[in-house]
């Protein structure tokens, strides 16, 4: 149990090192090799689950058993308690399913050898940030972390646009981490440890000025590994370059470990939840975010951009709702920091399965595939209703609770902003539907065909979770996300375990808070209202079969008559149909000028982001030196 | 026992039957008050009922190009949506489902069956249809924003009063809340909020001026050019219950108050308040404008009502 944590990490840097001596020959070994230490970490960091999120214990395990000598930290430290876990198990449900759609996916491209150890790389890495107590041990995981992530931005390198998208992400990359690294060693000047936990008990009321100014670094490093607007402009094109399993894993994980470390950073390093200044900081952010993430999804012509900038703006919701830091926002974050997860993994693994049936993403050339991939089809109306928060999917769940939970701490208007973002959300998902699945088969596609199971296998475990994190929002609530709140509020317990107990209560002055996390829910989506939906299904069903729904003799489509055909009124049918940028001509009529200045804004240019990054930085640090006391 | 009486709630009062004939009535009505207001005679109050049989007995036309099985199940879906929305909503005290109705589950009920009408019209693969849903989800689009300032007017005005300032999104608390202190439109802070979903109210239902999605005389109905049949029929039933359940939601929201205690009585209340609410909201409407252009429509929902339901938000607010 002690060394589980720490194993779930090893096998997969080890399963990236034996695919370099064993795997480069034989795809067959590389292959098994990945599997295998994927699914090693899954069942070892499931197994987790009983003693951390369950019986709320928490996982401490000293590296070289260098325990603390007369309360001071020096060794390395994994601590898992159940936030950790709980991005652990979004981290190694994303792995182990990418690496199963990853087998017949890369299967045209050649040097796969080199994508099983960059992606095991960075899996090793993601795992090893969420687990790690150690904040220069985290510094060095992002770098991992981001490395092998331009790496799998230019695997494609024959590409159009993958090397500049690498390109990006390096730069980029390079300025999170070296402000990451920043505010560590600030940190370490002032409290001589790197332990997270001594850290945390050592700045509790004593944040200096140069603990507020590591603060601002370190929130603005994470903030850019998370892909916070305006932070964000490597992530759509890294998105959109990278192979899509590896985009899922970039959404699904790489986005989360930013996520997890701001949680982390100011809910456990520097208590700062308690300052309405910061609380205000990440709501600001959290709603420029998916305002900016969704609008700029409106107007994107590729299915992997379009999901890239859809990425950016669900985490818009998730830091909103950490940011309102109550209870329920925070239950709220992590609710749709896991949905996030699963339907955005899904909606990427479609675009992957299009990739691959079709060889383009491109919205303006795609249309009327729901004939020839129904599956692939199905899957993907289940992964667009759920990320625009149609009940009864998951997205609902979450979204529902970050309403409540902005609406409660007096701030409706991210309320209504936030609902908002949602429905453009549904029309962006709406308008790939139109050009991707239904509309007119231009006819090159003629002969596409559904993808092969092994790809089809991930995409229904995530649509089946979808469904059932939406259906039963209160086991999930209780078994996963309960816990992962309690310990983010729970620092006392936190510190106290790492170094010893009773330390906390001697560096604190006081007695440790078992927080409250009860909250009363203002009107609940009842599981009893299921029993009424799955009654209605069966009349439905029952009404279609009478209506002759099921009777494929009374509807005969491939007879030669004329009146089978669509109405066209006299044009060719060919240049007929509705393509994605021909759709929401209305809002992109009237919000003209806003689409110009943000088409303006993305120049492209890496200076340009860079500098936005540095200024953002800037404006972190002098915000948080005025009006953090 | 507990089954029977769910298949009642489902299938008869308030579910199926029930919303069915009734919303079927209202637009019988509607189309009978905009004829006289037109100085025509108009179609008969059941003409609709008419109707809907008469396109269940014919042919179901699916064109080559769809997709099949969407194309199908798009209306039933939406029908489903419908009929649960029924349940959720309050008649002055009876509510079927004995379950915490919640006004954003309603909001979001109440999207779907906008979103089933676009996935079917996508699934039929034509042209009208594809140019059709897009205007579609500009409609949404535009009224959701009024639509949700309006909700959280009242969730904020009801939970100050009841919860000590904590909002509620509870519709029941919502109800007991207008039969305690009289119904929500004699707060004059909320007339602002009444009168914007008031003009929400017939872009939600589809009709002019604000029809841009089903333009007859540009795009041949949009996103129903290819139905025939059955399928059809449903998508015009679907359309009959959202007018019901849309001014029953309104009658539940600002109209609502004691009630008799006599459930008959209060069924017949809520419906003749409905029907006021249709001729208000829809039927003169309908009668005195044109259509408007598609980013006329944006433009219209993200100033006027949203500026009224901000308006009421903020004297909610302050009046603490």
């Amino acid at each position: 149990m002690q060394h589980f944590p720490i194993l779930s990490i090893v096998t997969l840097f080890l399963g990236a090192f034996l695919t370099v001596i064993f795997g480069s020959k034989n795809e067959t070994v590389r292959k098994f090799i990945a599997l295998i230490a994927s699914s090693i970490s899954l069942i070892l960091v499931l197994m987790l689950i009983k003693p951390i999120m369950i019986e709320g214990n928490i996982i401490q395990y000293w590296l070289g058993n260098w325990r603390p000598i007369h309360d001071w930290a020096i060794g390395i430290g994994l601590e898992v308690d159940a936030l950790g876990l709980f991005f652990g198990i979004i981290a190694v449900l994303t792995i182990f399913l990418s690496v199963v759609f990853s087998f017949k996916y890369t299967k045209k491209d050649s040097e796969t050898d080199k994508y099983y150890v960059l992606f095991l790389m960075l899996s090793g890495a993601v795992l090893g940030l969420v687990f790690t107590g150690d904040l220069f041990n985290m510094f060095v995981m992002i770098e991992i972390m981001t490395f092998a992530a331009v790496g799998l931005t230019a695997f494609r390198n024959y590409q159009e646009g993958a090397l500049e998208a690498a390109f990006k992400y390096l730069v980029l990359g390079s300025i999170g981490s070296s402000m990451v690294l920043a505010g560590t060693i600030t940190i370490y000047s002032q409290v001589h440890t790197l332990n997270m936990a001594q850290i945390s008990a050592l700045l509790f009321n004593n944040l200096t000025p140069a603990a507020l100014f590591a603060f601002a670094l370190l929130l603005a490093g994470f903030s850019l590994k998370a892909f916070v607007v305006p932070f964000h402009p490597a992530a759509p094109d890294a998105y959109m370059s990278a192979p899509s399993s590896v985009s899922m894993a970039f959404s699904g994980m790489v986005n989360k470990a930013g996520v997890y470390a701001i949680i982390r950073l100011v809910y456990v390093l520097f208590h700062a939840m308690d300052f309405k200044s910061i609380q205000i900081l990440l709501i600001i952010i959290g709603t420029i975010t998916m305002f900016i993430g969704v609008t700029m999804a409106l107007a994107q012509n590729d299915f992997k951009r379009l999901l890239a900038f859809h990425s950016i703006s669900q985490i818009g919701y998730v830091i909103t709702a950490v940011g309102v830091s109550t209870a329920l926002g925070l239950t709220a974050g992590l609710y749709h920091a896991l949905n996030h997860t699963l339907f955005k993994g899904l909606l990427f693994l479609t675009a992957g399965a299009i990739f691959y049936a079709t060889g383009t993403t491109d919205l303006n050339k795609l249309g009327g595939l729901a004939k020839k991939m129904p599956q692939t089809a199905a899957i993907f109306l289940i992964g667009a209703f759920s990320i625009s928060g149609l009940p009864p999917f998951n997205g609902f769940v979450s979204k529902w609770l970050v309403y409540q939970a902005t609406f409660e701490a007096n701030m409706a208007p991210v309320t209504i902003v936030a609902l908002l973002v949602s429905v453009m959300t549904l029309a962006s998902f709406i308008k790939v539907a139109q050009s991707i699945f239904f509309g007119q088969m231009p006819k090159e596609f003629e002969n596409v065909k559904e993808v092969p199971l092994s790809m089809r296998i991930p995409m229904w475990i995530m649509a089946i979770l979808c469904v059932i994190t939406g259906i039963l929002p209160n086991v999930v609530t209780k078994y996963l996300v309960s816990p992962a709140v309690s310990a983010a509020l729970n620092m006392g317990k936190y510190i106290d375990l790492m170094m010893g107990s009773g330390y906390a209560e001697k560096i604190l002055g006081k007695p440790i808070e078992i927080p409250n996390i009860d909250f009363t829910l203002a009107g609940y989506w009842n599981p009893v209202a299921w029993l009424v939906l799955f009654g209605l299904l069966l009349i439905a069903i029952t009404l279609v079969a009478v209506a002759g729904g099921f009777n494929t003799v009374s509807l005969p489509t491939e007879v030669d008559d004329p009146k089978y055909d669509v109405f066209f009124s006299g044009e060719a049918s060919e240049h007929s149909h509705v393509k994605g940028n021909d759709l929401f001509w209305g809002l992109k009529h009237d919000l003209r000028h806003y689409f110009g200045f943000m088409h303006d804004a993305h120049s492209g240019i890496i200076n340009d982001y860079a500098l936005w990054a540095i200024f953002t930085t800037t404006i972190f640090i002098v915000y948080i030196f005025l009006l953090v006391p | 026992m507990v089954v029977l009486k769910y298949l009642f709630n489902v299938l008869v009062f308030p579910g199926l039957l029930f919303s069915a004939l009734v919303g079927l009535i209202l637009s019988g009505l509607d189309r009978k008050i905009v004829a006289r207001m037109q100085k025509r005679i108009g179609p008969p109050l059941i003409q609709p009922i008419y109707d809907f049989f008469k396109l269940l007995g014919k042919e179901t036309i699916v064109p080559r190009a769809a997709s099949r099985r969407t194309f199908l199940y798009a209306p039933v879906i939406g029908l489903l949506a419908l009929v649960t929305v029924s349940l959720f909503i309050p008649i002055f005290k009876y509510t079927a489902v004995s379950t915490v109705a919640d006004i954003i589950v309603i909001l979001y009920l109440l999207t779907i069956p906008a979103v089933a009408l676009i996935m079917g019209g996508a699934a039929s693969g034509s042209p009208y249809a594809g140019v059709g849903i897009s205007r579609e989800m500009v409609a949404i689009i535009s009224y959701e924003l009024p639509l949700v300032i309006v909700l959280l007017t009242i969730g904020k005005q009801v939970g100050m009063v009841l919860n000590k300032g904590a909002i509620t999104f509870s519709l029941s608390q919502i109800v007991s809340y207008q039969a305690e202190y009289g119904p929500m439109i004699t707060n004059w802070r909320l007339i602002p909020a009444a009168l914007a979903l008031l003009l929400i109210i017939p872009i939600k239902v589809g009709s002019v001026p604000f029809d841009i999605a089903e333009a007859e005389i540009e795009i041949c109905e949009g996103p129903l050019v290819e139905y025939s049949g059955a399928p059809l029929a449903i998508f015009k039933l679907n359309h009959a219950i959202k007018m019901f359940i849309m001014t029953s939601l309104f009658v539940t929201l600002f109209l609502s108050g004691k009630g008799t205690g006599i459930l008959i009585v209060d069924i017949i209340l809520q419906i003749l308040l409905s029907a006021v609410i249709v001729v208000i909201s829809i039927s003169t409407l309908k009668a005195i404008t044109a259509r408007l252009k598609v980013e006329q429509v944006l433009k219209f929902f993200w100033t006027y009502p949203t500026a009224l339901a901000l308006l009421s938000l903020i004297l909610v607010w302050i009046g603490r």
